[in-house]
């Protein structure tokens, strides 16, 4: 009952919204964290475009070793294999019209027994970063002011390795050669110092290829091959690369496991507690956990729990004191009787018993509730056998007949109801009742008959319901007419029916299937 | 005394057992004990549990009859003071009839209970039956109400017997109280006659005859396979329960 004027919890919980959104958060951040992680650590992927003087020289130089009866093995990012055939050259990558005659000049052989064929990478594509030693340099030589300075590198620039920027491709420190600096349009003017190059293209000359197969027949009439071949650091980046992907999924899952754990849970439990309270009133409230729109429908039901508590309480004390207001006067009358005049005594007995079976029956009806007791496993026989043994030393003609033993599972009060019901009206209007026990087709049946007028046909729905009573001719009988209809929904509550068949020879046969 | 003194007492013999009637409707109170002193007891009334405790502390009682339904401390809760005391027996009287009702009256530790309106004469042959019992049994109420015995269980107060596979096997009102004559005295021979007076109320016409109906019918639902013979005939004798039962 003070539930419902309970504070709302302290602890209001995170909307739905909200744990979604942290969700959203955390599998972002994990996911950079990751990605920025493997940039950071992981070594630049190594490059697969070439020089293509450096793939001639190491061709022309493998060539050499395989005229001399030695090809060279496969390795370092090169494959090399000896073949009866020419090579077979795709439309892709295409022959290198320039350097397979280079080749062939150094190789000293045919152009048409050489093939050069590769990917080339337009110029654009790749970038050399300028290596930051190198620019310096170059800065002081663009700003130095006197001609000799100048001089001496220009004149480097002829000279080999002293003239060399060293720059870095973007995709792997490989050095090439750099454009020439550029020189100021006139000696002797102080040029404005340009600013030294951050990027530049390949140096010029340079073809850089990707993907390239070159081959050239050797004197036996076999021909030689090279193609690019990926370097155990490549192999190698990928799988770390793709180690880092592994690990970001597995980290998302784990996060998406935890919250889904977190959002579900609650509501599961939610959905439980709110089953069982709806069956029962009586249940421990919904524990108001979870997320905020969980919280919120937890206090809702417990509310409405605690108000159905509350109305159950009322209708129990309520129907306590119509029992008790209706009964303590008859209990008078019962004891005024004792002193009256038999003839009167058993009058007022009778009217006082007849009384009490409808408040009986009143009370019943009212405070029936067929899912609050519980099933359990009972033997029907010995239930009706008893009931039937009851009446019959109370010196009612009621008799039974069927098994020693039907176990069936079932609500032993509401059953014993059912039956009491059927009997009572038997004796109202049949003068006897004679119950039968039996199991038939994995039912458990009940039936009870009587001697009386039995019940028309078109009567025999209408007796189930509430406040109706048989219409027997010239049989006056007390009762307020629910009996059946309370047998009936009990029986119901036990997956069966009530129903009336004509009794043979006469009467009603009131039969009750009940599921074992 | 703020208690009512009943129809006058002189009327009952001297050692005649002394029954109090708690309820506050006056009308039922003096009827009650008009009923009670004919039937040869000494009846004392009072109109509610504050006054019943009184009227213990002073004059004491065989039999407390009282009444569910009390301002002040109802029925329920004065019986199951009593109850932990273990003196007097307690019939309760209840304007609730049900079987659940019931079940709760003598769960808290009722000797008996009969809803209202019953049959006075009724009330008076179950108080009969209620101090024989108190007197046979030394034991102290309250001390087991349930038993087992042979693989049954068996609760007074919500008279169900369950079978050693627990299945409920429900008891008439007969045998119910034959059973629980055995079993408040195992391995004793009790006559037909015993038996009548434990297990029956007197003011049904019962006969020797109906006592081994009664048996009959009891050992049907307590035969089992595999079990021996739990009642045995004593040719000549009557009847004995062979088996110990022990509390739980």
């Amino acid at each position: 009952m003070t539930a419902a004027s309970d504070p709302p919890s302290p602890r209001a919980g995170l909307p739905i919204a909200a744990h979604l959104a942290a969700l959203v958060a955390m599998a972002l951040v994990a996911a950079y964290v990751v990605n920025i992680a493997a940039v950071v650590m992981l070594p630049p992927r190594p490059p697969d475009v070439v020089r293509g003087d450096v793939v001639l020289d190491a061709f022309v130089t493998g060539y050499a070793a395989a005229r001399a009866g030695n090809p060279p093995r496969s390795g370092s990012g090169a494959k090399w294999a000896v073949d009866a055939e020419r090579p077979k050259v795709r439309a892709m990558p295409r022959p290198g019209t320039l350097l397979t005659r280079d080749l062939s000049r150094r190789l000293e052989i045919a152009p048409d027994k050489v093939i050069v064929a590769y990917d080339p990478t337009p110029s654009d594509v790749v970038v050399f970063r300028v290596r930051r030693e190198e620019m310096r340099i170059a800065r002081e030589a663009m700003r130095g002011g006197d001609g000799t300075h100048r001089e001496h590198l220009r004149e480097g620039g002829h000279e080999g390795r002293t003239r060399e920027i060293i720059i870095e491709q973007h995709t792997a420190p490989r050095a090439v050669a750099p454009p020439a600096p550029a020189l100021p349009p006139l000696p002797g003017v102080p040029p404005a110092p340009p600013e030294p190059p951050l990027f530049a293209p390949p140096p010029p000359g340079v073809v850089l290829m990707s993907g390239y197969m070159v081959a050239a027949e050797l004197p036996d009439g076999r021909w030689l091959s090279m193609r690019q071949q990926s370097t155990a650091e490549t192999v190698d980046w990928i799988a770390r690369a793709a180690l880092g992907i592994g690990a970001t999924l597995a980290i998302l899952l784990l996060l998406a496991l935890l919250f889904a754990r977190r959002l579900a849970a609650p509501i599961q439990r939610f959905a439980d507690s709110a089953r069982r309270v709806g069956v029962d009133p009586a249940e421990a409230p919904v524990r108001e956990e979870g997320p905020r729109e969980l919280r919120t429908a937890a206090r809702a039901v417990n509310a409405m729990q605690s108000r159905l508590r509350a109305l159950v309480a009322e209708r129990t004390e309520m129907l306590a004191a119509v029992a008790h207001d209706l009964r303590t006067p008859l209990m008078r009358l019962r004891l005024v009787a004792e002193n009256a005049d038999p003839a009167v005594r058993d009058k007022l007995v009778k009217e006082a018993a007849e009384i009490d079976a409808l408040v009986t029956s009143f009370i019943a009806f009212a405070r029936d509730d067929p899912t609050r007791e519980p099933r359990i496993r009972l033997d029907l026989a010995a239930l009706v056998q008893s009931l039937a043994d009851d009446r019959a030393e109370a010196g009612q003609p009621v008799t039974y007949d069927g098994p020693d033993r039907l176990v069936i599972t079932g609500q032993a009060l509401g059953l014993k109801r059912l039956v009491d019901n059927l009997v009572d009206n038997a004796l109202k209007y049949g003068g006897c009742a004679r119950v039968r026990v039996r199991a038939e087709a994995g039912d458990a049946v009940i039936e009870v008959a009587d001697d009386g007028p039995g019940v028309a046909p078109e009567e025999r729905e209408k007796v189930f319901r509430p406040f109706v009573r048989g219409a027997a001719a010239g049989v006056m009988a007390a009762g307020a007419g629910l009996g059946l209809s309370a047998a009936r929904e009990i029986a119901r509550a036990h997956g069966g029916d009530v129903e009336i068949h004509d009794g043979k020879p006469r009467g009603a046969l009131v039969r009750v299937r009940l599921a074992v | 005394m703020t208690v009512e003194s009943s129809s006058p007492p002189p009327a009952a013999p001297a050692g005649a057992p002394r029954v109090l009637i708690v309820d506050d409707d006056a009308d039922i109170r003096t009827g009650l004990a008009a009923v009670f002193t004919r039937a040869g007891f000494q009846a004392a009334v009072a109109p509610d549990a504050a006054a019943m405790d009184r009227m213990l502390e002073a004059d004491g009682a065989d039999l407390v009859v009282l009444d569910l339904m009390m301002p002040g401390e109802d029925g329920l809760s004065a019986a199951r003071r009593l109850a932990a005391r273990g003196w007097p027996p307690v019939i309760m009287l209840s304007a609730l009839g049900d079987d659940a009702d019931r079940i709760v009256g003598l769960e808290v530790g009722a000797d008996d209970y009969l809803a209202k309106p019953c049959n006075p004469r009724e009330l008076v042959a179950r108080a009969r039956a209620v101090l024989r019992r108190a007197r046979d049994t030394d034991s102290k109420r309250g001390a087991a109400e349930a038993v087992r015995f042979a693989g049954f269980r068996f609760d007074f107060a919500r008279r169900e017997l369950l079978d050693p596979d627990g299945v409920l096997v429900t008891l008439s009102t007969g045998e119910f109280r034959l059973l629980r004559a055995f079993i408040e005295r195992p391995q004793r021979v009790l006559s037909r006659d015993q038996l009548l007076d434990l297990a029956f109320s007197n003011d049904t016409e019962v006969f020797d005859r109906a006592v081994d109906v009664q048996v009959s019918r009891l050992r049907k639902k307590l035969e089992r396979p595999d079990l021996g013979e739990l009642i045995r005939t004593v040719r000549g004798e009557g009847y004995m329960f062979t088996v110990k039962p022990a509390p739980g």
